[in-house]
């Protein structure tokens, strides 16, 4: 580990689906020398890159679980964190931009900004992390950096000043022209290893002088020295406009960005040296604490080693040697064997083992320094915690944690399935604050809930192959309700007199719909027809018939019952024959007060880009949806309807797919509203054929 | 089925005959505070009840509070005719009510046309009579005007305006309001709400 910290930098790759963020970081570890041989993301060799190490990343080719390495360039040492792409997957770029210092936004020349690229970018302003803009896959048919660039600029807000411009693109891309040098670098070798410079050819000498106009144009804001270069026609020199660039990323006031292909190995060197020439070091970044003593005053963290331990924990992993703590030192150092505190449960904890990771591998190491990011092995703790020396009363504010968008409801196999899935779910859920589950109280399914199809997928997949749980998943059941519409009378006798006690018990009144409760009970009684002492009972043997209603077993509700005559027999009448008259009275006025089926509405807000308005709404429409009305607030608008829970399942799928990912929404429980008669009907006809089933 | 109760007079009742046909323009003119917006919900509540379907633009008020307003003025109007309105016969009249929100500075013809066509189009929704409350008509070129005319009558359906008189200010010729001058002959109705006492008065402009 580099003991001067100006030489370090913690940088994250983040970027839309398939952008080659995983591709770019094997490059980095190839001609950092840190691996020897460049395997694929979905190469023959079936071996798959580095960063992919979980075997469902290998089998489907995509990052599922960001993962962690470091290097050394040019005397830097770079730790990368590689990142999944997909929204599923969120939280581990949540995670990873909360500790990182920098990022290299990775865009793809062809799909340019994308849905991701969006969510990415707004994850960075949110923890205000510089980034350095790579657009990649200039080998592609119908690359076109220039309008990524565009891009960049109206549909991020960037400041995106061109550094580099290509020289050929789609199957001509032959390199890169460095606007700062005024070089032609190409990339020779098998693996494009040896980056070679020579003069401009003649035919891009033109436009790179127009383009590097343009980029000191941009950048001389940054530097008075530049301007005044500029102004007066002087010299410019490469560590002015260096300077100047760094000046601005740091700042997020620009975004250099850089060309290549990490796939044809082209641009990846010089993006190296740009990580190290413009992205921040730890000491360049300011870090706070909160104080809790002092009614959370902000406290800038230091990256002084002599200082008291500040650190967080970002990331867990449990493991067979115990739980793997992913944690960033900001401040004083970790080192093993100390006694540190756990700020949110206060407990103290013994460092024992401290790892550096490189992907699933990890090396021992004795401490981790400030600005550094490491692993600990056998802390219990959550991710988002914070560890400080003794006596320290700061704690560092959590990762955004964004709400799961989808549910399931899971069903094991059999016994050993059961056991297997719950242990599965326990140590899913604390790994990953995103993956919820819980068992609903009303049906008893067990849920889970993520942040779309494909996490949930993962994590199902997951349970057979770690954990041998077996499970069936299927659309959560709708919690209905049964409640009534008219008011009917009942007269029910409850007799069972054949001969020693028997029982004995008539009620007479009625039942009728409320709005003033779910139950509500009425004693009418007069002259004691019925015994005051089994008034309770009959309640009660109302109250019991609620929980579960004659139509569909569902709970019923909005229900009055009014009792006012019924009669008793001096021997045969007790509080059981109360009860069994109160069912049967209940049986016979619910059928007759035509009984209806009342399903949850919710109350849905899609945000969306205004363009994709008339798209959302009708995939509102669709789903038996009331629009109420939509919102125009510019760019984006916001549409409120109410809709059907049970017509909601797969919504979000449906969303993203239909808006490019654009449009997100919120979801909450607005009323319950009786149910169309069709699918009444349907409903019945099913509970039928699965009573049938279980008999 | 529940049964759609009128219980409260019918606003258009009140107009007379001179209520703009389908692609007229009808103006609620009055100063600040008077009740153009509630009288406006009033005429649409009447519609609604009328199985007739309304669009209802508001410039600068969310959708959540135009949906108070309907609320507020459908409750006001049962208490004040004592009349116990179920919550039933709300739900009944909601589906044939669709807001559209928009901020004043960015609204403009065209991009109402479009959020149209995307209701009817899809067969989401169709207007049987428009109301834009909100529209400053002293900033509003004629031109917005003549716009949202050819929509009116693309659509078949009146459109009905409020329009914010300054209390101080004297109308101009014919008495119609100085924030429509400009527009005037476009509006095939012009009424005014003013205070008399504690009531409100309706009056024609237009005649």
């Amino acid at each position: 580990m580099k003991t001067d910290i100006s030489k370090v930098r913690n940088i994250g790759i983040s970027a839309h689906i398939d952008s080659g963020k995983t591709t770019l970081t094997e490059r980095i570890l190839f001609y950092t020398k840190r691996i020897h041989t460049i395997h694929d993301v979905k190469g023959k060799d079936g071996v798959g890159a580095t960063m992919d190490s979980m075997e469902l990343e290998k089998e489907r080719g995509i990052t599922i679980a960001s993962a962690a390495t470091f290097c050394e360039w040019n005397e830097h040492e770079v730790n990368i964190i590689d990142t999944p792409g997909h929204v599923d997957f969120t939280i581990e770029v949540e995670r990873s931009l909360r500790v990182l210092d920098g990022a290299i936004l990775v865009l793809c020349s062809v799909g340019g900004v994308q849905s991701q690229s969006i969510t990415v970018d707004q994850q960075m302003k949110r923890y205000k992390v510089p980034c350095i803009a790579f657009i990649n896959k200039c080998d592609r048919s119908g690359a076109n950096p220039e309008r990524v660039i565009v891009q960049l600029k109206e549909k991020l807000g960037h400041n995106a000043v061109a550094l580099q411009m290509p020289m050929g693109l789609e199957i001509k891309f032959e390199g890169v022209i460095d606007l700062i040098k005024m070089k032609a670098l190409y990339f020779d070798g098998s693996n494009g290893e040896t980056v070679r410079e020579e003069e401009i050819p003649s035919q891009y000498l033109e436009e790179a002088n127009a383009k590097r106009d343009t980029m000191l144009d941009a950048i001389s804001i940054f530097s008075d020295e530049l301007t005044e270069a500029l102004l007066e026609e002087k010299e410019i020199t490469q560590a002015m406009i260096i300077e100047a660039v760094r000046k601005g990323t740091l700042t997020r006031e620009l975004t250099p960005v850089m060309i290549g292909s990490a796939y044809k190995n082209k641009g990846v060197q010089p993006l190296l040296d740009g990580v190290n020439a413009f992205l921040p070091c730890p000491s360049d970044v300011e870090n706070e604490a909160l104080d809790t003593e002092e009614n959370e005053k902000t406290v800038i963290l230091s990256t002084d080693m002599k200082k008291p331990l500040v650190s967080f924990a970002f990331k867990l992993e449990d493991g067979q040697y115990g739980q793997l703590t992913y944690i960033r030192v900001y401040q004083g150092a970790i080192n093993k064997g100390d006694t540190v505190i756990n700020v949110r449960t206060g407990k103290k904890v013994k460092i024992g083992r401290l790892v550096r990771l490189h992907a699933n591998h990890s090396e021992e190491i004795e401490m981790i320094p400030s600005g550094y990011i490491g692993a600990m092995f056998g802390i219990d703790c959550a991710s988002g915690d914070t560890f400080t020396a003794p006596g320290l009363s700061l704690t560092m504010t959590s990762m955004y944690v964004p709400d799961p968008v989808i549910s399931l409801a899971i069903v094991p196999k059999d016994n050993k399935s059961e056991m297997n899935m719950s242990k599965a779910l326990n140590r899913f859920t604390k790994e990953d604050p995103t993956f919820k589950a819980h068992v609903d109280d009303e049906t008893n399914e067990t849920i889970i809930s993520g942040m779309g199809e494909l996490h949930l997928e993962v994590y199902v997949e997951r349970m057979r192959r770690e954990y041998n749980a077996e499970v069936s998943t299927g659309q959560p059941r709708v919690a209905y309700r049964e409640t009534i519409t008219q008011r009917a009378d009942f007269n029910y006798t409850h007799k069972k007199q054949t001969g020693g006690s028997g029982q004995y018990g008539r009620i007479a009144g009625y039942i009728e719909p409320t709005d003033e409760g779910d139950f509500i009970f009425e004693n009418d009684i007069k002259g004691g027809s019925i015994p005051t002492q089994y008034i309770p009972a009959c309640e009660k043997g109302f109250k019991n018939c609620m929980a579960k209603g004659p139509l569909m077993e569902f709970p019923v509700t909005g229900v009055k019952i009014t009792i006012n005559d019924g009669a008793s027999h001096s021997v045969d009448s007790s509080d059981m024959a109360f009860q069994a008259a109160a069912r049967g009275a209940f049986l016979e006025g619910y059928r007759r007060a035509t009984p209806v089926i009342h399903e949850p509405i919710m109350k849905v807000v899609v945000e969306t880009p205004t363009e994709f308005q008339g798209t959302v709404m009708g995939t509102l429409n669709q789903r038996r949806g009331m629009i109420v009305g939509a919102q125009d607030e510019g760019v984006m608008c916001v549409i409120e309807a109410h809709l059907p829970l049970a017509d909601m399942f797969g919504y979000s799928t449906v969303l993203r797919s239909s808006t490019q990912g654009k449009a997100q929404f919120t979801m909450e429980f607005s009323t319950y509203k009786q149910v169309p008669k069709n699918i009444a009907e349907e409903l019945l006809k099913k509970a039928a054929e699965n009573k049938k089933k279980a008999a | 089925m529940v049964k759609k109760e009128i219980f409260f007079p019918d606003p258009f009742k009140q107009m007379g005959e001179n209520i703009p046909a389908a692609g007229g323009f009808g103006a609620l003119t009055a100063s600040a505070g008077i009740g153009k917006t509630a009288f406006l919900v009033r005429m649409s509540l009447s519609s609604l009840l009328r199985d007739n379907n309304i669009l209802h633009i508001s410039l600068n008020n969310p959708v959540e509070k135009v949906c108070l307003q309907y609320e507020e003025v459908f409750r006001n109007l049962a208490a004040q005719h004592k009349v116990k309105v179920s919550d039933q016969l709300w739900e009944t009249i909601l589906p044939n009510r669709f807001i559209m929100t928009f901020k004043a500075e960015t609204f403009s013809a065209p991009k109402l046309e479009e959020r149209v066509n995307d209701l009817t189009e899809q067969g989401i929704f169709f207007p049987r009579m428009i109301v834009l409350d909100g529209l400053p008509f002293d900033e509003a070129p004629r031109k917005t005007f003549t716009d949202l005319k050819s929509l009116a009558r693309k659509h078949g359906v009146p459109i009905w305006f409020t329009v914010r008189t300054h209390r101080h200010a004297p109308p101009g010729p014919d008495g119609i309001p100085l924030p429509m001058l400009h527009v005037a002959d476009l509006f095939e109705a012009i009424f005014e709400l003013h205070a008399e006492g504690n009531d409100i008065r309706l009056q024609s402009v237009r005649k």
